[in-house]
Formats: structure tokens, sequence, C-alpha cells
């Protein structure tokens, strides 16, 4: 791949060298080095837990780097809280808005500023005007939609007078006309010689405002080249994870039979964060759903799960309509589900392994008492067939390591015999030896017979597992690949909403 | 979008809505009903002295909550302001029965208010451990501290002098100067919580903690200056306390926290930071020092008092937090709905 710096003949705004960055034992940054001009945009693109989320923060003051260092017109600053990076005229439009919900709109863009109200108010309308924007300033901030709100905070970045601004994603719930809008306004600010940086997963947008493209991938960055030395398919490329071995799909083929009734269905339902998905999963299969966090894939299914609410559509299992149920009902109908995180709502840290284990299934362990034989017999089964790293059934959940925990909560969600499992992120956080484990479970679950439904960012792991896989964008299915077809380059593109070259 | 028109709307119109939407009208709305039906049962209640005594009687619970409601914006809790209003009044009254000077002993107590304040502001906003559990700790200690100061005695035989500040009137009318004073302070607050940017962090800090840090908003600062406040506050409520009731106890000011946190929330305060006035506040605690005197007047024992207030704090503050629930839920519904097929899957099917 062609990396080429720009010949610039002014200095950077802002430049970061060698800026590394860890959480625990997971480094996130390794090593970034970039340079904003003045009169550029760059476009910033990359999948998730790439680092950009980070590397933003770090300019932005929120969090600090480990080592690395930052330049600003030249000059080595410590970003090292937010004011520090207001003062030195650097200023994030965040991806969620962050307004005051009880202010009224123009409190909520001039607080925190030190200039003459009246002034600031012109300045605001000025503003306004230019970008052609409805806004009425005297409403409160919870009454505005999220298009609303984004344009709030876009002005407040505007308004701001900064040297760099940073779009985290300013696009993702604009309508086509605020879209043309604040790229007017944006190419107003390179001309007054502003650095932009521009945050996308829509890589239409990276041709239509970018002077520059950068793609960080794993921590580092894959890709710093001008917008016109590239294409989509280079685009896509870049976002793949470095040296991956292009894995054998290691699930052992069975033959699944398609032609009969399958045993979950789910038809043209839509709820909050999807719309229009359908798709069957048949008894001894792996459906795999791909896509980036924020495309709605767990949002789909903790709403099958009971957990939100269905607006539209069916959902049904083993011939029974489950649309809407609670989650109680749904588990009693066969239905598990393993969540994306498991310390949040996977699993009882203070609890030993075995409470952990028949969790699910208390009812089936004596109405009055608790058969503590029986529960030690499950947990004991588990643990063998799982081959969990234990001491005992009665060790403490929270001292065992993420792979046996994953272990302990995959076998708890199948002690309740569902027709379906759904797996999101499986082994999301969890050692290489672990992970293998954890696919031969899920292999053997699916050779005796059950259904899977595994989410996953790791466009790997949906390799490897899948027998069929669907891609999620933006709250709907956009493309399905049968287990001969799959590969990581039409998966990374559909992910991205790129489907046979076509955004 | 449908924002355009009201725009357009003439100011007065603009201020009229205002008016009629503020959180403070619900509970002026209680306040007057409840009057005119306790006036119902027993018209003595609405005679001009009741109604003057009633102002009066408040002005305690008014000063005290003017500062835990600046608190209560940033989205923290104070408990410890009752023992902080005890200790001042111990101080006052005990420098003023020895012979000192009143703005001497007033401004002793003001110092330890501030110290206890600015103690829990760093205790919450720089060490981090929660209000709830900060303030107890610090009102646990207070009152200690009160009973080793005074030896667990009474102080009495307070000077005349020093009793009459609370009594004497505002030239023509029943009111003391001092309701005429707090009001003032109230009205001072709200300005500078309205009106002026540094006041404006107050409710911003309580609104979004996170946005206010991205804006460069001093958070830590401006929490621990409401717990300072808060402490000034409650110290000059402990003064006006000696001031009124003419003698001190080891118990004085025991349970005031439950009462001003009940007037802030009755006066539209939310629990959850950011929503909220000091007129509002004042308005509850008008509210809050009735409730007793209603009893008696509907003959009912004034035992039930503390019940009362128990009550209505637990129904508003659940009212308040199932409507925020939903607002939350509605909120989220809202933005995974905007995320969802919004861009052309051009030609895919």
């Amino acid at each position: 791949m062609v990396i080429s710096n720009p010949a610039h003949s002014e200095k950077p705004t802002v430049s970061a060298r060698s800026i590394h960055k860890s959480f625990g034992s997971n480094e996130v940054l390794k090593g970034i080095d970039i340079d904003l001009y003045p009169g550029e945009v760059l476009a910033l693109v990359g999948g998730n837990g790439a680092g950009k989320s980070t590397l933003m923060k770090i300019l932005m003051g929120i969090y600090q780097a480990d080592s690395g260092r930052l330049f600003v017109d030249g000059v080595e600053t410590k970003i090292n809280k937010p004011s520090i990076a207001l003062a030195n005229g650097i200023y994030l439009v965040p991806q969620e808005p962050m307004l005051f919900p009880n202010m009224s709109v123009e409190e909520n863009i001039i607080i925190g500023f030190n200039e003459n109200k009246a002034e600031l108010r012109n300045r605001l309308k000025d503003t306004i005007q230019t970008l052609g924007w409805e806004l009425d300033l005297k409403r409160k901030a919870l009454t505005l939609s999220i298009a609303e709100q984004q344009l709030v905070e876009i002005l407040r970045g505007l308004m701001r007078k900064s040297k760099l601004l940073i779009f985290d994603e300013p696009t993702s719930s604009l309508t086509f006309n605020e879209v043309e809008a604040l790229f007017t306004m944006i190419n107003l600010l390179r001309q007054q010689g502003l650095s932009i940086i521009y945050i996308t997963h829509r890589l239409n947008e990276v041709f239509q405002i970018a002077d520059r493209v950068v793609i960080m991938s794993d921590g580092l960055i894959t890709l710093n080249a001008p917008v016109e030395e590239v294409n989509h398919e280079i685009l896509v490329r870049g976002l793949l994870p470095t040296n991956i071995e292009y894995q054998e799909n290691k699930i052992c083929s069975i033959d699944i039979n398609r032609e009969c009734k399958p045993i979950f269905e789910v038809n043209q339902l839509t709820g909050y964060g999807f719309s229009n998905i359908s798709f069957k999963v048949y008894l001894g299969e792996i459906l795999g759903i791909a896509g980036i966090v924020g495309a709605g894939r767990t949002e789909l299914v903790t709403s099958i799960f009971g957990k939100d609410d269905i607006i539209n559509g069916k959902v049904i299992l083993d011939g029974e309509d489950i649309t809407g149920l609670s989650t109680h009902e749904v588990m009693s109908k066969g239905l598990s589900y393993v969540p994306e995180d498991r310390f949040l709502n996977g699993m009882f840290r203070i609890s030993s392994v075995a409470e952990n284990t028949t969790a699910s299934s208390v009812d089936s362990l004596g109405h009055i008492a608790l058969n503590k034989k029986r529960e030690k017999e499950i947990t004991n089964y588990f643990i063998d067939t799982f081959r969990t790293r234990v001491t005992g059934c009665e060790q403490e959940m929270g001292s065992l390591s993420g792979g046996n925990q994953q272990k302990v909560v995959i076998g708890r969600s199948i002690t309740t015999k569902p027709k379906l499992l759904i797996l999101d992120e499986p082994t999301r956080g969890i050692d290489a030896a672990a992970r293998a484990d954890v696919y031969a479970i899920i292999n053997k679950l699916r050779q005796d017979g059950m259904a899977i439904l595994i989410i996953s960012s790791d466009m790997e792991e949906i390799v490897e597992l899948s027998d069929r896989v669907l891609t999620m964008y933006s709250g709907q299915i956009v493309a399905e690949f049968n287990r001969e077809d799959v590969n990581h380059d039409s998966l990374m593109a559909a992910a991205f909403g790129i489907v046979g070259g076509k955004v | 979008m449908n924002v355009a028109n009201n725009g357009k709307q003439s100011k007065l119109k603009r201020t009229l809505n205002k008016l009629l939407h503020a959180r403070e009208l619900t509970s002026i709305i209680f306040l007057v009903l409840m009057f005119a039906v306790v006036g119902i049962i027993n018209s003595n209640f609405l005679s001009v002295s009741n109604l003057t005594l009633s102002l009066n009687s408040s002005v305690v619970y008014t000063i005290v909550a003017i500062g835990i409601a600046l608190v209560i914006i940033t989205g923290e809790i104070d408990v410890s302001v009752g023992a902080t209003l005890g200790m001042a009044a111990s101080i006052s009254a005990t420098m003023v029965r020895d012979g000192s000077p009143t703005w001497l002993a007033f401004s002793a107590a003001i110092l330890v208010g501030a110290l206890i304040g600015l103690i829990n502001g760093i205790g919450v906003s720089i060490l981090k451990v929660p209000s709830i559990i900060m303030t107890l700790g610090v009102n646990s200690i207070v009152r200690g501290l009160i009973y080793v100061y005074t030896d667990g005695k009474w102080v009495e035989n307070l000077p005349f002098d020093f009793k009459t500040i609370s009594q004497s009137k505002l030239p023509g009318t029943g009111i003391t100067l001092i309701y005429f004073s707090v009001i003032v302070i109230a009205i001072i607050v709200h300005l500078f919580l309205n009106r002026t940017q540094r006041g404006k962090y107050f409710a911003a800090v309580g609104d979004n903690e996170g946005g206010a840090t991205l804006l460069g908003i001093p958070v830590n600062a401006t929490r621990l200056s409401a717990y300072v406040i808060c402490g000034v506050f409650s110290a000059i409520g402990g003064v006006l306390y000696a001031s009124r009731v003419g003698f001190v106890t080891p118990i004085s000011g025991n349970g005031y926290e439950m009462k001003v946190i009940a007037a802030c929330v009755l006066g539209g305060v939310s629990m959850a930071g950011g929503v909220g006035t000091v007129i509002g506040a004042s308005i509850g605690s008008l509210i809050m020092a009735s409730i007793s005197r209603v009893l008696v007047f509907i003959g009912l024992s004034s035992d039930y008092d503390n019940t009362i207030t128990g009550c209505l704090l637990i129904i508003i503050v659940v009212f308040d937090a199932v409507m925020q629930r939903r607002n939350a839920v509605t909120a989220r519904h809202e933005r995974l709905r905007a995320r969802t097929g919004n861009v052309n899957l051009g030609g895919i099917k």
C-alpha cells in the first residue's frame, strides 16, 4: 500500500507523535503519528475498536496518552483536560449529542463563552443564517429531535472559532438537506483555514468532503493518502485488520436440511434501531450476523429476547409466535441469549460457579429447597464437557479468567435446553486458547442439533463459524452470504454499507 | 422541522407561556389550594395575622433551602445542613450569651458553616465520595461536635437584643425584616443562577456532567462552591434559628435536612439535578412551614407533621423519577430510530 504524505507548505495546526494508549492489557493505540494542516479536511475511517475515538479523546484532553507528544502550532502542548484543548482551539463535536436537556438551545450553544452576550447572539444568528438551518433558539434542548440536537452540537463547534474541529460521525442522523448544509459550511471553514477531522462510516462522504483520508485499523494508521489516490476498494482493504491469516472455516460442515420448516423465523421485524428484518434459522445451523457497532444487531436480538418493544413484524420459534413476549416467557419457549457484555448483564460476580451455572434453571432444582446435589451434578457436567478451568464448583465467578467465565455463562444458557441460542460477541476480550475452546463448544452444540445465532464485529470469527452470514448496516440487512462465498473483503465492505461495489 | 413559527411569537405571549410552564407554578397552585381548603375548614387560617405568621415562620427553612437547592441543582445532596444549622446556632448563641457582639457571633457561625461546606465539597467533588455518604458522615461528626462544644447543655438566657433581630417588622406590615431580607437573597441568588455565566454552570453540571466537562466548565469547582454556599446559608439559618427560638439545644436543627429537601422538591427542584430555582425552593419552604400549622387548624395532632412531609417527598420524587425514566426510554428509542435506514441502499434488495 502506498503511504504518501502530501507536501504541505504550511505548518501543521496540530501534530501528534507516536501516541500510545492502553486500557489495562489492551493496547488501543500503537504509535500514532498524524499531522493536521490548516485548510484541510481529513477523513478518518476505521472499524470498531480501531482506536479512532480514543485518539480523538486524547486530542480533546479527555484521555491522556501513555506516551507520545502533541504539538499545537509547532509548540509541544500537554493537553490533560478539555479546557486546555478548548483554550488551544480544539473542539470535538461528539457523536452522541451532549446537550443540557433543561436549557434552551441558545443557552446550550453560548454556555462557556466569555464574550459579550449580545455579540454572541448576533454571531449565532449569522451562523444559522449562513447554514440556512431552521432552529428555534428558545426551545428547550430536551424537546429537540436527535437530528436537531446534532445541529446544536455542530453549531457549538462552529461558534468556538476553533483551529481544529473534530466531527465524530456528524451525519449519522441528519437528513439529506442538513448534510448538504453541513458540507457547505465545512467547505467555508476550510477556506477560512480551519483544520477539520471528519470521522465517518459512510465511505461515499469521504469522497464528497475530504482532502485526505486516513484509515485506522487495530490501533495503527494503515493508510494516509490524498483522496484522489484512493477508491472504495482501497478503503475497504485498508479497513481490514493487519496481518490477518485467511482462516478456514473450522466448523465441520454438516448437512442442514433447509427444505423442512425453520426452527426460528423472523419476519419483517421492525423495532428501535432496526427495521424490516427477515431471516430464518434451521436446525443445526449457525447463522452469523456481521456489522459494525451501532448497526442495530444487539438491538435486534435484545428486542427478540423481550427486552425492548417491537414495533412491527413477527418472531416465530418452532412454529410458535413469540413476538413481544417478556424475557421470562421467551426463555421458557426455548430461546437463550448470551449478552455482549457479561460483566454488565451476563453473570453474578460474587456467586459461585455452581450458582451461576444453574441460575437460569433454578425452577428445575426444586420448588422450596434447592437440590444442592443436582446443582453440583449439572455444574460438574458443564465443567467437564466445556473444559472449564476452575478449582471447584464453589469457586467465586469473579475470580475466573474471562474465557472461563464465558464458558460458564454459555453453559448456563443451555441448561434450559433452548431450541435457539443467541451469542452476542461470544469471544470478545478472551484469550486465544479459550477462544478455541468456545468455538469447540459452539461446534458441539450445533452437532447436537441446536440452532445458533452469532453476532460479532470480528469478521474472522464470523467467517470461521458461520454456515450463513447476514450483514447489517444502519439497522437493515444489506447482504446475505453463503458459507462458500463468505470472505473478509466482502463482509467488511457490506458492514460499511457497500454491496457489489455500490454505496 | 416544525420550529420556525415559534420565533414569530410576541414577547408577551412567550413570557406568559414561560410562566404557565414553570415548574414553580405547580407549587404555587399547591400552596393556594392548601390554604383554600384549610380556610374552608377553619376560616381563621386565612386571617392576615396567620398568613404573615406563616411567612415569618418559614424564614429558617427558606434560607437553608436556598443553600441546599444549589447543591441539588448540581446533582448532589447535602444531608448535613441540619447539623450545620445546629452548630452555627450553638456557636452564635454561646458567643452572644457570653457577651460577644452580634456581628462577631454571626461571622464566627458563617465561618464554621463555610468550613463544613468546604469539607463536604472536597469530599464529594475532589475525593469523589458519594455525596450521601460524605454528608451523612459529616452530619454525624458535626452533631457529635455540638455535644462536645456545648457539653450537652442548653444555651439559654440569650440577650434581648439578639432575640429582637428576628422580631423587628418591616414598617407598616407584619412581615419581619429578616424574612424580607431572605427573599431579597433568594432573588439575588436566582439572578446569579440564571443571568450570569458562572451561575449557569451550576445547572449545567447537574444537567449533563459529561457535556459540561467537554465544554471546559469547571465541574469540580462549581460543585465545591455549591457546598460552601450551602454551608454558609445553613449557618445563617442557624443564627436566625437561635434568634427566633431564643435558646439552643444540642438537637436543634435535627431533621431540618429532611424538611428543606422536601421544600426543594415541592418547589420543583429535581433531585436528578439541572432543574429548579431557588424561588421554587422558597415557595416549597413556605409550604413546609405551613404544614404543621395546617394540622393544628384542622384539628389534627402535629405529630403527623413528619409523616406527611415524608409522604409528600416520596410521592413527588417517585413521580419525577417515573417521568424521567419515560423520557429516557423515549430519547433512546428516538436515537435508535434515527440511526435506522437513513441511508439510501441504492439498488440492494
